[in-house]
């Protein structure tokens, strides 16, 4: 039972309950305010009928061509609010939104490790697309997934023929370059 | 000619430069500053040059020599970009915003028309919240460059003259301006011109703030709405057609909406209302009701019936239906049925989940205090699990805590005796251990245990006990209990919050930091979190020792301050005018954050009692702190408090506990004590700006230029400080408030505020004023003010070897009840000496040097009384306030040293002996809790001792 509303300014002073949780990372503001200035409906909020945070996703719109599409940065859901379908819920969402801004597919990382998380996106449609070696860094670099879902724009699905190949960090630093560039 | 050159040589100027950007960069200022003097050596007209040099002054800290520099490049009009920017970069930086715009608007004279100069222009209007300045750069630029977006700037400038500006209290005006937006958007329109979505979301916002909810609806589901602003949240519509008063189409929308997406409390919350408006309208006489909430409830019920999957949703709305039905007297048993049973039935549906407690607790006030507690019993029988069994898997457990939180909330749990407490409290503690060895093995770290909520629940409960008995041994229990779950349960915050929370209580440093660093709070944590662990650092009983912790807070607050108006120009630069007022109110939220403000002050408190240097390293740091007495820079009325209290999880009694009123009433008395501490700094560095006038660096770096103060005027500021000091307790005492309650462990711990008010910080300031200024000008008393001013150092010091013999004392009976207190009387006491040992130590310098050099006599004009004791007996009585105060510090110092670590309950070794731990388990578990005490008893011993050795020695000279 959620209210979905657009993530305000006021909520980073009241989404501690989601953010102690091991998985979440507290950002700097700027991080916030840039998503907040530039992709403000990509940034939403569910609410819990007593008025609690329960979670939210922030994401963008980004890309070239037939590589325009939505990104997930940040998906949490607070552990009172967890096996609720949740994160469905706020996932839907994002989807919908970039089928209004006609993007072709939607896109995230996730750790190699998170099985949960993996779980979850494979049963809301999503594919592994590719492996990015070492894209998290900390006492132990980690692999990530870098998961895919097309959405209705690309008929022939072709942003999900998954690579064969994992991928280096430079490769996809490389990659994303050439694509600022085409912008 | 100069800019001739320069447009010749740009590139080559620029490859000379880099060495200096680079350095300013890397933080290498001192080097930043020789290669830009290298560099002006060879072109000393290189305007960048010369601004990056005084930006590297800047950064040096050497403000007026920064300041005449930047001055004189800002004289120069300069007009390419690298200047300007660097130039903009130091004004920002010495939030002197003005001069920004001022330097673009030159540079636009010189440059009409250019773009880029203009965008900076408007920028610099956007950063002073100058709206019609805004205005006339925004159409200035859409004339130079026929942007759609430059266009939408000079709008949304129209519409924040209108609603934010100067003029936005004059109903006539505010309709104007408005008008004038609605006018111009308008004429986009009609041209074809609209383009993007937020230039929708502005127009649908400018018919909203006028009142045109009809103009809005059409726009809102016409053509080009549809074409350009797809997303637009559906919430907009139900909002219009409530205020359109159109109730039959917001409840078939809603209908058709909430049959695709059953689970969005958003929507019922309209729908119900819907439904009662609808109920509302019917003209009394009609014979045949046309709406009945019959429909309604049939409407739930047809969608709980045809879901296939259970969702919360139709289920809560029902029972929301039956609390408004009851709110307005309509018979809601009859149609919905019985209230009891509709929770239980909510609860066997839900109860394994976690949510179930706070989707039930929604609807406990609407009932009675009996009905209240027989549906918690009800809710305990359904869980199925008695004194006798066990839950069978993780499911049935939940089922079990929920109906546990749920009857606490109904305050079951206080009404027991303390006997069945403590019964109570030790099933609870075998409920976690059974759970945690059969449903809590194998938790991935990043998990919390399904059994923890037991345990969180026993600490509630213990410090029922606690608080009844007056007696620390039960909440100690609780605190072993709560580490022995964080073992199990390495990320449960709740455990952290609730075990941080209790070492504030019983002063134990060592263990709360502990904690706080194991939540890993951070950014803007720091703010709304700050009130669990910084804000009590003051006065803990440690100094030296908590300023790292005010460091962290502090730099993420200057940090954001100076980011804070780049957030702003962000909205404009992406568009975004449904963010713009948000971001404005939010920048006011992060600057006046009471634990912004209050953390400056107790950090500059507490530098100034931890001074260890010679006279000169400690005046200069004192300068440093530029501390205006004169000048309360604090917005007292805008204060904000951004505490997120609902981040510690509770269910205490819903007819007592009221989490609201207490944040009220918390924050008027730590403004309060806000009040005092900072009127504390300022009446302090006023007794030292007497002797140690402020040259230099203050003047430099305030905006205005005025006269430099003459002594006279430091006396003024003396005197209005002391009566404004007098007067505040005065106040204070009559405001006569009410320590907060500390009924349940989730209470805020007391505001330092009577504490403040017990102890002699008035008087001893009060009565230290007067011989400031006596001393000052050497007046006929001096000699009874100094006998007063030794008489209160005594007490103090009576008050700090009492307080320690009162808690060896405590040791006896109970070593941690009284703990916290007693560190606090001890950490005043050292706080009100320390800050007038280095005052003594300022003192003692200036008559001392002004002996020694002979200085002319201060003529204060009043020679009809006797002649002013001479500087040789006023430095003779301060060096026997000096010697006084060594020895009491000596004797504060002896008693220190004999404060004995708290006594730790006794009978530990049994208190875990029902559960199944293993004897080294619990051996490590109790040893480590019980080094911890002991460690913090040590460290703040060691630091205070270190403290009073500083201070012997400043005044030891």
């Amino acid at each position: 039972m959620t209210t979905l509303r657009p993530f305000t300014c006021d909520d980073l002073f009241k989404y501690n309950n989601v953010n102690f949780d091991p998985l979440t990372e507290t950002y700097g503001l700027s991080f916030y305010t840039q998503y907040l200035a530039k992709w403000p409906e990509y940034f939403q909020l569910a609410e819990s009928p007593s008025g609690h945070i329960m979670g939210y996703i922030m994401g963008k719109v980004e890309g070239h061509m037939d590589n325009w599409h939505g990104h997930v940065t940040a998906l949490t859901v607070s552990p009172d609010y967890r096996r609720l379908g949740l994160a469905g819920l706020l996932m839907n969402f994002l989807e919908d939104i970039s089928e209004k801004k006609r993007a072709y597919f939607v896109d995230l990382f996730v750790r190699k490790s998170n099985k949960v998380a993996i779980n979850m996106y494979t049963n809301l449609g999503y594919i592994i697309y590719r492996t990015i070696l070492e894209y998290y860094s900390g006492d132990q670099d980690e692999d990530a997934y870098d998961m895919r879902k097309a959405l209705s724009r690309d008929v022939y699905k072709k942003s999900v023929i998954p690579y064969t190949q994992p991928m280096t960090m430079r490769e996809l630093r490389h990659q994303m370059r050439h694509e600022a560039k085409c912008e | 000619m100069a800019h001739q050159q320069q447009a010749m040589d740009t590139a080559l100027f620029e490859r000379r430069l880099r060495p200096v950007y680079d350095n300013l960069e890397v933080g290498n200022n001192r080097k930043a500053l020789q290669e830009s003097e290298k560099l002006l050596r060879n072109t000393p007209n290189l305007l960048c040059a010369r601004a990056l040099k005084g930006l590297s002054l800047l950064r040096l800290g050497r403000y007026e020599e920064s300041h005449s520099c930047l001055q004189s490049v800002a004289e120069e009009k300069p007009v390419d970009d690298s200047t300007l920017q660097v130039l903009s970069f130091c004004y920002r930086e010495m939030e002197q915003l003005d001069k920004i715009v001022e330097l673009y608007q030159h540079a636009v004279k010189l440059n009409p028309g250019n773009e880029e100069l203009l965008a900076h222009l408007f920028v610099s209007h956007v950063r002073v919240e100058d709206y019609k300045a805004q205005q006339a750069v925004a159409l200035q630029l859409y004339k130079a460059q026929p942007k759609n977006a430059y266009y939408f700037w000079s709008v949304i400038s129209v519409v924040f003259q209108g609603i934010r500006g100067p003029e936005s209290c004059i109903p006539e005006k505010r309709n104007l301006y408005l008008a004038l937006a609605q006018r111009m958007v308008d004429k986009h329109i009609k041209e074809g011109k609209l383009e993007t979505e937020q230039e929708a979301f502005l127009y649908l916002h400018i018919l909203k703030l006028q009142n045109k909810y009809q103009d809005a609806w059409e726009f809102l589901t016409g053509e080009l709405c549809a074409k350009l602003y797809p997303g637009a949240p559906v919430s907009m519509k139900f909002e219009l057609l409530k205020k359109l008063g159109n109730w039959l189409e917001l409840n078939k929308l809603l209908q058709e909406l909430l049959d695709a997406d059953r689970d969005r409390w958003d929507y019922y919350k309209e729908y119900l209302q819907s439904c009662f408006e609808l109920l509302k309208q019917q003209p009394a006489e009609q014979q045949e009701p046309a709406y009945s909430l019959k429909a309604c409830h049939d409407f739930l019920l047809q969608i709980i019936k045809s879901s296939t999957r259970k969702t919360r949703g139709p289920y809560l709305a029902r029972l929301e239906l039956h609390q408004r039905m009851r709110a307005h007297q309509l018979p809601a048993e009859e149609l919905v049925g019985d209230f009891d049973e509709l929770v239980i039935e909510y609860f066997h549906l839900f109860g394994d989940k976690s949510c179930c407690t706070h989707d039930i607790a929604l609807f406990l006030p609407s009932i009675s205090m009996e009905q209240r507690q027989s549906l918690a019993s009800k809710l305990l029988a359904e869980s199925g699990i008695s004194s006798s069994s066990l839950p069978q898997n993780k499911e049935h457990m939940q089922k079990h805590i929920c109906a546990l939180q749920i009857s606490r909330m109904c305050g079951a749990h206080i009404e027991l005796s303390t006997d069945h407490m403590i019964a109570f409290y030790t099933a609870l503690k075998l409920h976690y251990e059974h759970g945690h060895s059969t449903f809590g093995k194998e938790l991935l770290s990043t998990e919390m245990g399904p059994s923890d909520p037991y345990a969180l629940l026993a600490a509630n409960v213990m410090y029922d006990v606690s608080k009844r008995e007056s007696k620390s041994d039960y909440l100690f229990e609780a605190l072993c209990l709560l580490q022995y779950v964080l073992r199990n349960s390495t990320s449960n915050f709740h455990v952290k919050l609730l075990s941080l929370k209790i070492y504030h209580m019983f002063g134990c440093m060592v263990g709360a930091q502990e904690m706080y660093d194991y939540l890993d709070i951070k950014q803007i944590q720091l703010d709304s979190m700050g009130y669990v662990h910084c804000n009590l650092l003051p006065l803990s009983g440690r100094f030296s020792g908590v300023r790292n912790c005010y460091d962290t807070t502090l730099k993420f607050f200057t940090n954001s301050y100076k980011e804070r108006l780049e957030y702003i120009s962000l909205t404009y630069r992406f568009c975004t005018f449904s963010k713009m007022e948000e971001f404005m109110n939010f920048k006011e939220r992060l600057t006046n954050s009471l634990m912004y403000v209050a953390c400056s002050v107790e950090a500059q408190l507490c530098d100034i009692v931890c001074f260890y240097g010679s006279i000169q390293q400690n005046l200069s740091a004192y300068v440093a702190m530029s501390i205006e007495p004169a000048d309360d820079r604090i917005s007292w009325n805008e204060l904000s408090d951004n505490r997120d209290l609902q981040a510690i999880i509770r269910w205490d009694p819903l007819h007592v506990d009221d989490t609201e009123a207490e944040r009220k009433e918390s924050f008027e008395q730590e403004i309060e004590v806000l009040q005092i501490r900072s009127l504390l700094l300022r009446l302090f560095a006023s007794f030292i700006d007497l002797y140690h006038a402020p040259q230099g660096a203050k003047v430099a770096m305030s905006n205005d230029k005025t006269r430099t103060p003459t002594p006279g005027d430091d006396i003024a500021t003396v005197e209005l400080l002391r009566t404004s000091w007098t007067g505040l307790f005065q106040r204070l005492r009559l405001m006569n408030y009410k320590p907060l309650s500390q009924n349940f462990l989730v209470n805020l711990l007391p505001t330092r505020l009577h504490l403040l008010l017990k102890l002699p910080y008035e008087s001893f300031f009060d009565d230290l004023a007067q011989l400031v200024l006596d001393l000052y000008s050497g007046a006929s008393q001096l000699a009874l003010q100094c006998k007063k001013v030794s008489e209160n150092v005594v007490s103090v010091m009576e008050l700090c070897v009492q307080t320690i013999t009162e808690s060896n004392e405590w040791n006896g009976m109970d070593g941690l009840w009284k703990r916290r207190e007693h560190q606090q009387k001890v950490a005043a006491s050292l706080e009100i000496l320390s800050l007038y040992a280095f005052l003594l130590s300022v003192l003692n310098d200036k008559l001392q040097c002004s002996a020694k050099t002979k200085a002319k006599k201060k003529t204060s004009g009043d020679n009809k009384t006797q002649e002013p004791i001479s500087e040789k007996e006023r430095s003779q009585m301060l060096q026997e306030l000096m010697r006084q105060l060594k020895h009491k510090l000596e004797a504060c110092d002896a008693a220190i040293r004999i404060w004995k670590p708290p006594t730790l309950p006794r009978e530990l070794s049994s208190f875990m002996a029902d559960m199944s731990l293993k004897p080294e388990v619990e051996a490590t578990l109790i040893g480590d809790v019980s080094a911890t005490f002991k460690e913090s008893h040590e460290l703040m011993i060691t630091e205070l001792r270190n403290l009073l050795k500083d201070k012997i020695r400043m005044v030891g000279k």
